[in-house]
């Protein structure tokens, strides 16, 4: 058998898993790269604020950025005070009990399911059963049950950082349960529930499978009027525009890309920036 | 001589295992109640019993009754009992406010004051009563994360004496302090005395004896001896506590 001079094998290893940890750096910047040089040409103030011409091939993606916005922002509407007050009830009131080991259990399995059974089941309820037809709301709804567990993983989380001796102090005060949990270890746990919802809102942004049969279309010919209507999505529409439409010009195709990649940046940006403050602001 | 607390048949469990067993206690109104003993003895758990901390711990259960003016405290609301027999913990924890917000704050969430007048009057009262307005008059404002150790401990007893209690529960307020704020808080602690009944536990005997009137013995979960503070040290009736004010074992 070999032996190996321990400082040598010391060195190595040492590299081995110095080079491990930085080739999570390499699809990142490959990615931006490739995407950034075949699409920045395509980017203008036209192909952000207009309508698609020419069979998608010209203009602008105006109504896709809007579509996938809207969609968005109604999930978390929907999911935040959810997932919060789901959070708030196993974080602070649960008793372990038969109910919450079932609920518990639920999340987990919820956070396992696959994006596309999310978009078959909303098709078979939001869209079929509730009669919600192929719309903003029935995708919202879609992505808000997939987004679930994790909002209330993460307000778990921020929840639990709050030390339990604040709760005790103010309880041992007379102050009751429910004023401690609205004073004192909700507005010190904010900022980390805001922080894991920006992340979700990015995460879900970039959800394809979900809205692929709840709301997304091939083509709309107007911008969204209500959370009834079928609306164009960003990555719908990418993955349309890259494998339906002959003669695609090259361009549009990476600027679409850039430009939802640069939405999804943009959100994890202010949930760091966000952190770092709140992080400065923290008297404790 | 009024009993202010009454402790009839008292245990308390962990997970179903007897921790604590308390035949009868009675606390006299205005008294300062001192309860000694080695770590694990049962003080701490008698403490939160009183005021029922306990309550929030699943794993804790307990048998027996305590009364509060005649009145049984586990029939009672918790958020009044609380009001009315307030806690200073053996670490100070101000909460993550001001040192004016740390002491109104358990007022206006009781509904006790409202307008901002009153509040500047309590907050005076409140730090006055517990020997800090001086030090820190000029700056109310500033986080109470930043005060040193000996001051947020007294800020924590302004806290209490600001939602104006019938009883304090000190549990080892001093064992984070130093000599000198040690000193100040027993100093508060007996000018407190005038108005309050209070319930020291403390694992330094001498402190007991400097500041309790009666104090308690408790070993192993079980109530050794209690009797007024100059008997017990003087002429102590078990020798388990003779052993231990003396230093000879724990």
């Amino acid at each position: 058998m070999i032996k190996f001079n321990p400082k040598l094998s010391q060195k190595l290893s040492y590299l081995l898993l110095c080079v491990a940890a930085s080739l999570a750096i390499v699809p990142v910047l490959v990615i931006m790269f490739i995407i950034i040089k075949n699409g920045a040409s395509a980017i203008s103030w036209e192909f952000l604020t207009s309508m698609p011409k020419s069979g998608m091939r010209k203009g602008g993606i105006l109504p896709a950025i809007l579509g996938t916005l809207s969609i968005v922002s109604c999930a978390v509407a929907i999911t935040l005070p959810i997932g919060v007050c789901a959070a708030i009830y196993l974080n602070e009131y649960a008793k372990n009990n038969l109910l919450t080991r079932i609920i518990k259990l639920a999340i987990v399995n919820l956070a396992g399911v696959p994006s596309v059974v999310y978009g078959l089941f909303g098709l078979g309820i939001f869209v079929t059963l509730l009669k919600l037809g192929v719309s903003i709301i029935a995708g919202a709804l879609t992505l808000s049950i997939m987004e679930l567990p994790v909002i209330i993983t993460t307000s778990r989380e921020a929840l639990n950082s709050v030390p339990y001796s604040f709760r005790e102090a103010s309880l041992s005060l007379g102050v009751s349960r429910w004023q401690t949990i609205r004073h004192i270890v909700l507005p010190n746990a904010l900022p980390g529930i805001l922080t894991g919802a920006i992340l979700s809102i990015a995460r879900i942004s970039g959800e394809t499978a979900p809205i692929l049969l709840t709301a997304a279309a091939f083509y709309v010919p107007h911008l969204p009027h209500s959370i009834l209507d079928q609306v164009m999505a960003l990555p719908y529409h990418l993955y349309i525009i890259s494998t339906q439409i002959p003669n695609m010009p090259e361009n549009v195709v990476y600027g679409t890309a850039l430009v939802l990649l640069m939405i999804v940046l943009t959100m994890s940006c202010i949930a760091i920036v966000a952190r770092i403050y709140f992080r400065k602001r923290r008297k404790w | 001589m009024v009993d202010k607390i009454k402790v009839e048949n008292l245990s308390c469990y962990y997970n179903k295992k007897c921790v604590l067993e308390v035949p009868y206690i009675n606390v006299v109104q205005n008294e300062i109640l001192s309860i000694i003993g080695p770590a694990n003895s049962g003080k701490t758990t008698f403490l939160r019993t009183l005021n029922r901390m306990n309550d929030l711990d699943i794993t804790y259960s307990r048998k027996g009754e305590v009364y509060l003016d005649g009145k049984n405290i586990f029939d009672m609301n918790m958020e009044n009992l609380r009001k009315r027999v307030g806690m200073l913990f053996a670490m100070p924890i101000p909460l993550p406010m001001s040192i004016y917000e740390n002491i109104v704050y358990a007022p206006k969430h009781l509904g006790l004051v409202t307008r901002k007048s009153d509040q500047d009057v309590i907050v005076e009262q409140a730090l006055k009563g517990a020997s800090l307005w001086n030090e820190i008059k000029d700056r109310l404002n500033t986080s109470a994360m930043k005060m040193s150790g000996g001051q947020q401990q007294r800020l924590c007893i302004a806290r209490i004496l600001a939602i104006n209690p019938e009883v304090i529960l000190f549990d080892e307020p001093c064992s984070g302090l130093d000599p000198i704020s040690t000193a100040k808080v027993e100093e508060s602690m007996i000018e407190l005395k005038q108005k309050y009944t209070i319930i020291l536990v403390t694992n330094n005997v001498k402190q007991a004896s400097r500041v309790g009137d009666r104090t308690a013995f408790f070993l192993m979960g079980k109530l050794v001896e209690i009797d007024k503070t100059d008997k017990l040290f003087v002429t102590p009736q078990k020798k388990e506590t003779e052993d231990y004010i003396t230093g000879r074992f724990g």
